[in-house]
């Protein structure tokens, strides 16, 4: 990383440096670059030219997009190799190696696999092209309620950029915020994109300071906004903002089902990249006496090693010590009267390379209802509690991501009938599984797109 | 009596001893039969004898800042009572912005307004006969009636839109930041109307409108044909967005720039030339009105080229107004030789972050 970095904006002219940038650091605080800071008039310009550019057809998005995939795990991009992006992305923002490459890894499948995902999200009834013959017959064309999909993304993992190229797919041109902690991805991926083939009007990177983020949101026909509750606060009653706010998975193990058979799944769900995906598991419910299991579950995620973010082996995130003390005292806030089995004394570890590790924290609650349940933190922090069938669903209310298990059926019928449970896994499945195809909170193509009734008569029209 | 040096210049007069300036100034607004009932009264509560104690500019930090008096202060009391004939003569009275907590009121005399107008006169030297459309707040604030004497040098008429800005406030306050856009769009609805069907020759707007101006490739078609000077103020314009309207939405049409507030009664003007790093330099009308640039925790002058927050000051004999802190951060450029203070450049607000401490939730 011996180079002065600069991220500027990709516009739909060409990359911009704006006078306005701030600096790119280090975990050590240390300079390494800077990042560009586009103002408002230049982000409400971006998205007239964006407007205004034609839309790419739809077979060669997707030629496009499997393109894309290819350059963005092989190419030099930006001037950074595949092993010098993903070094960089875990020495400059505290993300392990390891996950790096395995979310890196995920944004490429995902690129691959949009051909498939969106037939899968498109409603049965509909054709994708006004051509296709059933048009004739009378059918739905799924069709684009906007035209322009901005993404205000976050750094807390590449992962984060797994979501958006559904809507480069579905025929949005997309307008990227990037992270300013972790805006290399976002840097590449456009790069990538760019090069295999969407012009650069369809697709722009726009860093900008918090105020001009707004005009994005007010500016685009649609917005997903990575953040905390604050965010979603801010911007839920918004009806064109998704929100990605806490994810708050869950896992609850009912008495049918022995625990100990699944404590490599639980510890999966808890510790899988590093804790830091909104589909990581914050809180367990356990039928029965949680404290066996909250025990196990010490012990076995207090095994794992404090390492650099670059040592291929690590598992937990660094961060600046600072920022690591703040989370530290906000834990023993927040933590209250649970019992602590795991990180009650601290979860900072400073490392002699610079930063400190989160370290795993594991507390006990002694109730269903405990607010701690609720709470997600960036690392592996998880509450565990005890759940009994007379306390419902409500516990695992507001969950991205629950894993049931049980073999209640009738249980099962009633968390997939909770609209704030977003995905139930049931059985051996962690809570972090993913697969390219399925939704992660719902398709975009839900929002994003809408069905129009089409009749037609054959004449002059071309052949399907 | 009015010490002469206190009136204003006329052309080719030579500049005044500075010295001798704050001398005369504090001996009109301290003394019995010229000084404010405002200053008079409010003299009896300084610390120091300013008559005794003030003798340079450095001195008039001495004084505290009083503006916020200004909200309750019937403007009466604010007039100098030696002002007198010509000089007596009120344009109106303005008031701040409001935007934290109630407005503060100021008096404006004509040839004062006369003189603050004509600061920045050199922009407009060979532009000749021409309309002025101002898209720009009236009502209490002294945009409007500058926009209209704008007018009447160009031997043209003033087209203008009503726009209260407090009201697009409430609007932010209640429900967000978008709640101001239909507003916003209703105001270039009615501009629009204007450039499309007269003519206009000076276009006189704040930042954020023109930015909304920008938007409409009609209106940009519009402006690029007719306005020959686009004037903006009222808000801040960042370094960034300036060039971008000069060198890609506004192509060859002076761009000029008024930094200043109703707190002081003026502006300062864009300086011809830019500083070597093309950001655009503002100069206030000294000694009749300075800028200093403060740090803002110990209050100390910043050398040139820092960064701070800006202080404003009005010395003239029609009102006294010293050390006014604004919110505005700015760099603090040399002034031309003998002027008061600094001139300023790359003014706004103070940057804001996303980095503030939210913990909950993984982003």
């Amino acid at each position: 990383m011996g180079e002065f970095l600069h991220i500027d904006a990709l516009g739909p002219t060409g990359p911009y440096r704006s006078r306005n940038r701030r600096p790119l650091t280090s975990l050590s605080g240390a300079p390494i670059g800077e990042i560009s800071q586009v103002p408002s008039l230049y982000v409400r310009r971006t998205v007239a030219a964006m407007r205004a550019a034609p839309v790419v057809p739809g077979a060669q998005r997707l030629d496009a997009l499997d393109r894309a995939a290819e350059l963005f795990a092989t190419a030099s991009l930006g001037g950074l190799g595949w092993d010098e992006y993903t070094e960089l992305v875990s020495t400059a923002s505290g993300v392990p190696n390891a996950v790096v490459r395995q979310s890196a890894d995920w944004i490429a499948d995902v690129l691959r696999s949009q051909r498939h995902t969106v037939e899968l999200a498109m409603p049965r009834g509909a054709v994708g092209d006004w051509r296709d013959a059933r048009t004739r017959d009378g059918s739905a064309v799924w069709t684009r309620r906007g035209e322009v999909f901005a993404v205000h993304a976050a750094g807390n993992t590449p992962a984060v950029h797994g979501l958006w190229p559904e809507a480069l797919a579905l025929g949005y041109k997309v307008l990227v915020r990037p992270s300013a902690r972790e805006p290399y991805t976002a840097f590449r991926l456009v790069e990538a994109l760019r090069q295999a083939g969407f012009p650069p009007a369809t697709l722009t990177l726009l860093p900008t300071d918090h105020d001009v983020a707004d005009v994005i949101i007010a500016e685009a026909d649609y917005t997903i906004v990575y953040g905390g509750q604050d965010v979603v606060d801010k911007y839920g009653a918004i009806p064109t903002v998704l929100t990605q706010g806490p994810g708050r998975s869950k896992i609850l193990v009912t008495a049918d089902v022995d625990w100990r058979e699944k404590i490599d799944i639980i510890v999966d769900s808890i510790s899988h990249l590093g804790g830091t995906a909104c589909t990581c598991a914050s809180a367990v419910l356990v039928e029965g006496d949680p404290e066996p299991l909250a025990r196990a579950l010490a012990e076995r995620l207090g095994r794992i090693p404090s390492l650099p973010a670059d040592h291929p082996d690590a598992i937990l995130t660094v961060a600046p010590t600072a920022s690591v003390v703040e989370v530290d005292q906000y834990l023993h806030k927040v933590a209250g009267d649970a019992r602590p089995l795991l990180g009650g004394d601290t979860i900072v570890d400073e490392l002699p390379s610079g930063g400190a590790v989160l370290r795993p924290a594991v507390h006990l609650v002694d109730s269903s209802r405990a607010p701690q349940l609720g709470v997600e933190l960036p690392f592996p922090c998880v509450w565990v509690g005890p759940w009994q069938p007379a306390d419902g669903i409500a516990p695992l209310r507001d969950s991205l991501v629950l894993t049931a298990m049980t073999i209640r059926a009738e249980l099962i019928d009633a968390l997939l009938d909770e609209p704030s449970i977003t995905n139930l896994y049931l059985g051996d499945n962690p809570t972090t599984w993913l697969r390219p195809g399925i939704p992660h909170d719902g398709y975009l193509g839900e929002v994003l797109m809408r069905t129009k009734g089409m009749i037609r008569t054959a004449a002059g029209s071309s052949a399907a | 009596m009015s010490s002469p040096v206190l009136d204003l210049p006329r052309v080719g007069d030579p500049a005044v001893d500075p010295d001798e300036y704050v001398a005369a100034l504090i001996h009109w607004h301290f003394t019995a039969s010229t000084g404010s009932p405002f200053w008079l009264r409010r003299a009896r509560s300084l610390d120091f004898d300013p008559i005794a104690d003030v003798r340079t500019f450095a001195d008039l930090r001495l004084f505290p800042n009083v503006v916020d008096e200004f909200r309750d202060v019937p403007v009466e009391d604010l007039i100098p009572r030696g002002l007198a004939g010509e000089d007596r003569v009120i344009a109106g009275v303005y008031e701040s912005g409001g935007t934290t907590g109630a407005p503060k009121r100021f008096v404006m005399f004509d040839r004062w307004m006369e003189f603050a107008l004509g600061w920045d006169e050199i922009h407009y030297a060979d532009l000749g006969p021409a309309n002025v459309l101002a898209v720009a707040p009236s009502g209490p604030h002294m945009f409007g009636e500058f926009a209209a004497r704008r007018a009447r040098r160009h031997d043209g008429v003033r087209f203008t839109v009503d726009l209260d800005p407090r009201w697009i406030r409430r609007l932010i306050e209640r429900d967000g930041p978008g709640a101001a856009d239909l507003y916003a769009e209703h105001i270039i609805d009615q501009a629009a109307h204007i450039l499309a069907t007269q003519a206009v020759g000076i276009l006189i707007t704040t930042p954020p409108l023109l930015e909304r101006m920008a938007r409409r490739d009609d209106l940009v078609e519009l402006i690029r044909k007719n306005v020959r000077f686009i004037c903006w103020s009222g808000a801040h314009m960042d370094a960034d967005s300036r060039e971008i309207f000069q060198a890609e939405v506004f192509p060859g049409i002076p761009l000029k720039g008024l930094y200043g507030s109703t707190t002081i009664l003026g502006m300062s003007r864009e300086r011809a030339q830019e500083a070597d790093s093309g950001l655009a330099v503002f100069d206030p009308p000294s000694p009749y009105i300075a800028f200093r640039v403060v740090d803002p925790t110990t209050g100390d002058d910043v050398a040139f080229g820092d960064r701070g927050q800006v202080v404003m000051n009005h010395l003239t004999k029609y009102a006294l107004i010293p050390n006014n802190l604004e919110r505005d951060h700015a760099l603090a450029v040399e002034p031309p030789p003998g002027w008061f203070g600094c001139s300023v450049a790359d003014v706004g607000p103070v940057a804001t972050f996303d980095d503030h401490a939210v913990i909950e939730g993984v982003y």
